[in-house]
């Protein structure tokens, strides 16, 4: 695993920020003070958070409740009725897009990811490929296709009533990805 | 018997007039609609630009190409794509339902959800269900059915079929979409869309959690692996694949594909043509019983119950059995077509369009699987105009596959007036008598005379905004004998073949094509015994007569004899392009036709392939603006000739108006059919020539010079519009 190129960062970035979405670069020691930030930076006080090794490592739960932030880690399927945040680690990015993928069958990483308001999704700078077609290969090599995969790619939108473009419908009315540089 | 096969006759010919007023009636209250003018209009107008910005750095052709390899693959494979589906889905803890009707495919659905107990559904957007009458027949058994998706839940509210096939609700305002949130909600809705958006959260959240079941529709289903593919962008699509115990997919047997890899080519090109963006903000794969929680108290989860309903129905089987529809199984539904096409963008969907699919293509799935009485009256909205295979995600004939239901329908319901019209074209001197008859009575041209009724469709479209020109008193088949052609040194043979515009109404612009070809050393005939093309009759459906007329024309034109066939007018080119299509192969009349349609071009493309592209010109300053015939641009392939003759003319300056491929809405028969929609068009076209503040309009169609010429002078704007054979003959003095 190689780490992310600033070229290629900056490239997810400008393509998430096109769509609404917003993009910050953190080290792995520092992620959970970056999310506890971002959280309180928009007061959210509860939040669903589908562990992760990496999570785990770096300490992002602990990280969370220290800045008071009440977080769950069972019983997503409940709590994410009511918790305004959520907060999960994608298994790829797509750079030329700013698109988070999920690989994984973990109901709960879904839960996360769509029933909440605000969305952060983590990534590792060393999973961000450059193209849609290489992320499609990648899949595509997959042993075993799992029972769900999924592209997220900024907030939830529609331009249904009179063409206009809004953000913030069934999904997130606010995507973050956090690029975490590996070691 | 006579008796009976006239009353049947009869009867046929009311039930089609009231038909058509219908339509008639529905074409005006979708142009009284001001949202939809609004909004579509905007839309559309927009749409080519946004379209283009999305497709940046991607090969669009190449990706078409991909698409339409990939998806009929699936076709010629579809019952092993069906088979190989069913089995890799079962693997994974799927169960597969094949239909083969959508009757069967209903009813299985009904006894599951009995089975089950469901009582409450969410349903993201899935055209296939509204086949099935999915809402109707489960709201009939006491199941509570909720569209997810905003534009399908407001019309769902409104009690309305959707619009177009992307953005379902657009012919409704924000004001309009308060007043049945209001009335849904029973609290005060303000008629502000970022409020309304919030309102539709609050609404559908409730319903998402609690539902029993959820419902899609596939954009892809891939048979190697089992995985189906849903594409939102307000993550509906996510919720009820996400929340609800049981899943349930209905899709139709044109959505397999046969790789995993392959549905890449597909999500390519739906965002882009879809909504113009790179990509929505979700896209969803499912393979198999995926996981979901079973309980939220306890946290228990397992996999789900997860069903695929695949719509193996024989509409389906009749598309992949005839040849020329066949292509319609490669459609991805990104409604790119819808958006480009000038009809489209001024009646939406209501009118040109059924209860599930709208437009051009919505006319042909109209057709097979939805009414094909419907399909029969909206067939007729389209201008032949071509626009939509120019973007179409798999390079679908869109067009041609119009025409070709219109000849089904012609064969098997023979109206009976426009036949008569018809029949007169093909009657060569039956047709030219009517035209002198005409240049000598001008006034039974006036609308609501008598005689109009009895003219060939495409010169009676006397119509709104738009003024009628004057046969000619001397047709150019009374002039030509008496032309002088000074060509000292010849270098080869042309025979014109003039067709109904430039033989009876624009002599002169006859007359400058010979001249212009004099010019660079080539003798011109006019072959006397030439009829009418037969494109009016190819375009109302009547086969018989276009082949009537092709034969004529073969026969008369005697390509054998000439070098070269030249025409002035794209539509009669196209026309006589086809002519081999008419005869079989082999057959003596078919090499002759392939030996006439190779020989002919249009002029522009001829002059210039014949080296009459020169630096020549009075020198005189005008301003030129193009307007590109449909004919000419999209089924010939000619734009730039005609450019380069006006630009290297001295003392032309050429100003592009905008979207000067638009079509002007005189689509041969089409203006008088629906007069409704075709002047709108005009007045289009008109606003993008008044901006460009050209002293003179260039056109290379006839159609198109009537057209532009009758609507510029119902407007009084003095501006002139002149042929590019023309432009050359006077600007290089030839005249
Ligand atoms: S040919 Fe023109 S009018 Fe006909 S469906 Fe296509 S875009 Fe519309
Ligand atoms: S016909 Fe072509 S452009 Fe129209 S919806 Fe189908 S794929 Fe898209």
């Amino acid at each position: 695993m190689s780490m992310i190129t600033d070229e290629l960062y900056e490239c997810f970035k400008t393509n998430l920020e096109a769509v609404g979405g917003s993009c910050v670069r953190s080290s792995k020691a520092e992620l959970g003070k970056t999310v506890a930030n971002l959280f309180k930076g928009i007061d959210i006080a509860d939040a669903c958070l589908v562990e992760s090794p990496l999570f785990a490592e770096a300490g992002v739960k602990a990280a969370m409740e220290a800045a008071g932030i009440e977080t769950h880690t069972d019983h997503i399927r409940l709590h994410g009725e009511t918790d305004k945040g959520g907060i999960s680690e994608a298994q790829y990015g797509i750079a030329e897009l700013g698109t988070l993928v999920q690989v994984s069958d973990n109901i709960d990483a879904r839960i996360a990811a769509i029933m909440p308001e605000y969305y952060i999704g983590v990534v590792k700078g060393s999973a961000i490929v450059p193209e849609y077609d290489e992320m499609f290969f990648k899949l595509a090599q997959l042993p075993e296709i799992p029972g769900f995969m999924g592209f997220i790619t900024g907030p939830s939108r529609t331009a249904d009533i009179e063409c206009v473009s809004t953000i913030g419908v069934h999904g997130p009315l606010k995507l973050t990805a956090i690029v975490v540089d590996d070691e | 018997m006579a008796v009976l096969v006239d009353e049947k006759v009869r009867e046929e010919q009311e039930l089609q007039q009231k038909r058509s007023s219908e339509l008639k009636q529905e074409i005006h209250d979708a142009l009284d609609n001001t949202t939809l003018a609004r909004t579509l209009g905007n839309f559309c107008k927009t749409y080519p630009g946004r379209r283009l910005k999305s497709y940046e750095g991607i090969d669009f052709e190449g990706n078409r190409e991909k698409i339409k390899e990939v998806k009929s693959y699936a076709a010629d494979h579809v019952d092993e794509m069906i088979e190989k589906f069913t089995t890799n889905c079962e693997k994974r803890g799927g169960h597969v339902f094949h239909a083969h009707s959508t009757e069967e495919g209903m009813e299985f659905i009904r006894q599951l959800v009995k089975e089950k107990g469901v009582k409450t559904i969410v349903k993201s957007k899935s055209m296939a269900s509204e086949e099935l009458k999915f809402n109707h027949v489960l709201g009939d058994d006491g199941v509570l059915v909720q569209e997810t998706d905003l534009g399908e839940f407001i019309i769902a509210l409104e009690g309305n079929t959707p619009v177009h096939m992307v953005m379902p609700a657009l012919h409704l305002n924000k004001e309009q979409v308060a007043d049945l949130f209001t009335e849904y909600t029973k609290v005060e809705n303000k008629p502000i869309i970022s409020e309304e958006v919030k309102t539709a959260r609050k609404v559908m959240r409730e319903k998402f959690i609690t539902a029993d079941m959820g419902v899609s529709g596939a954009n892809v289903a891939v048979a190697e692996t089992g995985t189906v593919f849903t594409m939102t962008n307000e993550g509906n699509g996510r919720m009820v694949g996400t929340l609800p115990k049981i899943h349930l997919y209905i899709f139709g047997i044109e959505k397999f594909v046969d790789k995993f890899e392959d549905a890449r080519y597909i999500f390519k090109s739906l965002p882009r043509n879809g909504t113009c963006q790179r990509i929505t903000s979700y896209i969803s794969m499912y393979t198999g019983a995926n996981e979901v929680v079973l309980d939220k108290e306890t946290d228990e989860k397992g996999p789900k119950d997860f069903y695929c309903v695949i719509l193996d129905d024989p509409g389906r089987r009749a598309i992949l059995a005839e040849p020329e529809f066949r292509q319609m199984y490669e459609c991805i539904r990104c409604g790119a077509c819808l958006d480009v096409c000038p009809a489209f963008a001024l009646v939406g969907g209501h009118v040109f369009g059924s209860n599930v699919y709208t437009g051009g293509i919505g006319t042909m799935l109209t057709h097979f699987l939805v009414s094909d009485e419907r399909a029969e009256q909206i067939q007729n909205i389209c201008l032949q105009c071509g626009r939509c295979k120019e973007v179409c995600a798999a390079g679908l004939q869109i067009p041609e596959m119009i025409m070709k239901l219109r000849e089904k329908s012609a064969e098997e319901h023979p109206n009976n007036i426009k036949k008569f019209a018809l029949d007169a074209v093909s009657d060569r001197k039956l047709f030219h008598s009517m035209l002198r008859i005409a240049s000598v009575a001008q006034a039974p041209f006036t609308k609501g005379q008598p005689f109009i009724r009895h003219l060939p469709m495409f010169l009676s479209g006397l119509t709104e905004g738009r003024s009628f020109p004057n046969i000619a008193k001397v047709p150019f088949r009374d002039i030509f004998p008496t032309m002088i052609q000074k060509v000292p040194e010849v270098k080869g043979n042309i025979a014109m073949f003039g067709g109904c515009l430039l033989d009876f109404v624009y002599t002169d612009l006859a007359q400058d094509v010979i001249l212009d070809l004099n010019s660079i050393g080539y003798k011109v005939d006019f072959p006397m015994d030439q009829a009418c093309c037969g494109c009016p009759a190819s375009n109302m459906g009547d086969v018989e007569n276009a082949r009537k007329e092709a034969e004529i024309n073969i026969e008369a034109m005697h390509a054998e004899d000439y070098d070269y066939i030249v025409s002035a007018c794209p539509s009669c080119t196209h026309q006589i392009r086809q002519y081999p299509t008419f005869f079989e192969e082999g057959t003596e009349m078919h090499k002759r036709a392939v030996t006439l349609a190779e020989k002919t071009f249009d002029f522009a493309k001829l002059f210039v392939m014949l080296g009459g592209l020169a630096d020549e010109g009075d020198g005189k300053e005008l301003k030129v603006t193009y307007h590109d015939s449909c004919h000419l641009k999209r089924s010939l392939g000619v734009f730039q000739e005609q450019r380069d003759l006006l630009s290297h003319t001295k003392g032309v300056e050429i100003v592009e108006m905008q979207d000067s491929d638009q079509c002007c809405g005189f689509g041969g028969s089409y203006s008088v059919l629906y007069p409704e929609i075709s002047a709108p068009i005009l007045a289009n076209k008109i606003e993008n020539i008044k901006e460009t503040c050209a002293d003179c309009v260039a056109v290379d169609c006839p159609g198109c010079m009537m057209q532009i010429r009758g609507g510029l002078d119902a407007r009084d704007i003095p501006m002139e519009v002149k042929h590019t054979a023309t432009i050359i003959a006077e600007k290089r003095g030839l005249r």
